[in-house]
């Protein structure tokens, strides 16, 4: 019990814990992606695959009071470390590093984080606790779409679609770094496997982010 | 002979509790041969027969091996010069009528004493954590007693290259020091004599690293970048391996 203590006190059991915390978050980031797939097929197969979904709980709650602790944990601990970080210089230097510029994703992760933990709570409100079967579920033919409806109103405004896909950069970048940031922190990285491992985690990041923000595209530019 | 003509924006600080500012110094006909710490040297002869008090900074043996050197140079840990100590730096590399800004190395664990004098024996205290192995004393053992493959023995030999003069500190955002401490623990870890104490070593020098007040590395690798020794990022990853392994047992 004392060297579980001693492992989650220490600056790399944090670390450790933020990671696979982490990962576990990139699991249904990836989950979640995948499902939303199902919009580009058309209204009915959306909306199979979320009654679907509804349809696995009590489990599901389970699923969700575990990612939710994992979302809880990851942040606790990030802002610990980040309080720690800022402690451990207090006085800024008076040229920043000039290298510094190429770590981008790594120097955001802080602020991606943060847009990342204001975009969570709004999306919850926005789809996932907001009525399914209401006005904002009836298109332009007057049928009620259900939840495909709901989500086809809310990117046919722009504004929410360029939040939303703003949200998706941060959380591309957010992953472009946490991915690989997850082998290192591990201990998975040999001299050759980090470089390769650094080019994976930017591309998934990327391609992660670019995977959401073709939806509220699609919405806007395609679908009539 | 070439000689250049520089302006030095240099933080000075009367002791560990003053509050420190920057001045700004004339170095005049500095020849591009000389070493930057010569440089300073220069100007601190001058600033002495202007009865001023010269720039205190932290030097040895002036052949990049001691790791007594070090001062943030325009943002950069001992310079714009890749794998090299400040006093390896030549004035070469910088270009006349240039402004150079020279800062201490900056973190809560590496107090400044005195202008770019900051007080390393944090790192001293991670070493006396677990950086050293325990044998017997007596007559050297037989050489090939102990059979030692080939790559960890590189791998140890290029830990071991680590001279402990903080730029890894400096340079990272958190003002971590990982690789220090990955390096030293690398360097024993990787060889037989050092896996007995291979778990408490690890365990220990961590613990001592965290209450030195050191930040938490978020794998930027600046570190990497900015040490004149080039020591891999890769002693961090072991290092975190190794301290999970630690753990559990």
């Amino acid at each position: 019990m004392n060297q579980t203590s001693t492992y989650q006190k220490s600056s790399i059991g944090k670390k450790q814990i933020v990671a696979v915390t982490g990962l576990i978050l990139i699991l249904f980031v990836c989950g979640h992606l995948l499902g939303n797939l199902f919009i580009f097929v058309g209204p009915e197969a959306f909306n199979h695959y979320a009654a679907k979904l509804a349809g696995l709980r009590p489990g599901l709650y389970v699923v969700e009071a575990g990612l939710t602790i994992m979302f809880v944990v990851h942040l606790m601990l990030t802002l610990s470390i980040a309080h720690e970080n800022a402690a451990a210089r207090p006085v800024k230097y008076q040229v920043s590093n000039p290298g510094a510029s190429k770590t981008h994703s790594s120097c955001l992760m802080p602020l991606s984080g943060s847009v990342l933990l204001i975009f969570v709570l709004w999306h919850l409100w926005d789809f996932t606790f907001s009525n399914h079967d209401g006005l904002r579920s009836v298109l332009s033919d007057g049928v009620n779409y259900g939840l495909y409806g709901v989500v086809v109103n809310s990117f046919k405004d722009p504004l929410h679609s360029i939040l939303y896909i703003l949200s998706m950069a941060a959380v591309g970048l957010h992953l472009s770094h946490g991915l690989q940031s997850v082998v290192q922190t591990f201990g998975l990285s040999d001299g050759k496997f980090l470089p390769v491992m650094k080019k994976i985690s930017f591309v998934f990041g990327f391609s992660v982010a670019a995977i959401f923000s073709a939806i509220p595209m699609y919405v806007l530019f395609v679908l009539k | 002979m070439k000689t250049i003509n520089l302006t030095l924006q240099i933080w000075r600080q009367k002791d560990a509790n003053s509050t420190g500012q920057f001045e700004s110094y004339p170095a005049k006909d500095i020849d591009t041969a000389m070493s930057f710490l010569e440089m300073l040297d220069v100007v601190n002869e001058r600033l002495t027969k202007e009865g001023k008090e010269p720039v205190a900074f932290d030097h040895d043996c002036r052949e990049g091996i001691c790791g007594m050197c070090g001062a943030v140079v325009n943002g950069q840990p001992h310079g714009h010069i890749k794998a090299t100590t400040l006093c390896q730096l030549h004035m070469r590399h910088f270009n006349d009528g240039e402004t150079i800004v020279i800062e201490p190395w900056r973190s809560t664990a590496f107090p400044v004493t005195k202008d770019l004098i900051v007080d390393r024996t944090a790192f001293d205290r991670i070493i006396s954590a677990g950086g050293f192995i325990s044998a017997k004393t007596g007559s050297a053992p037989e050489a090939s007693a102990i059979s030692i493959q080939q790559d960890k023995a590189e791998l140890s030999m290029d830990a071991a290259s680590c001279i402990g003069c903080g730029a890894c500190v400096a340079s990272c955002p958190n003002a971590s020091a990982m690789l220090f401490t990955s390096a030293k623990v690398s360097h024993l870890n990787l060889l037989p004599q050092g896996r007995v104490e291979a778990k408490d070593r690890v365990t220990n020098m961590v613990k001592q690293m965290d209450e030195e007040g050191f930040g938490n590395c978020s794998n930027e690798y600046l570190c990497e970048d900015a040490c004149p020794k080039e020591i891999s990022v890769v002693n961090i990853a072991r290092m975190n391996k190794e301290f999970r392994t630690a753990s559990r047992s």
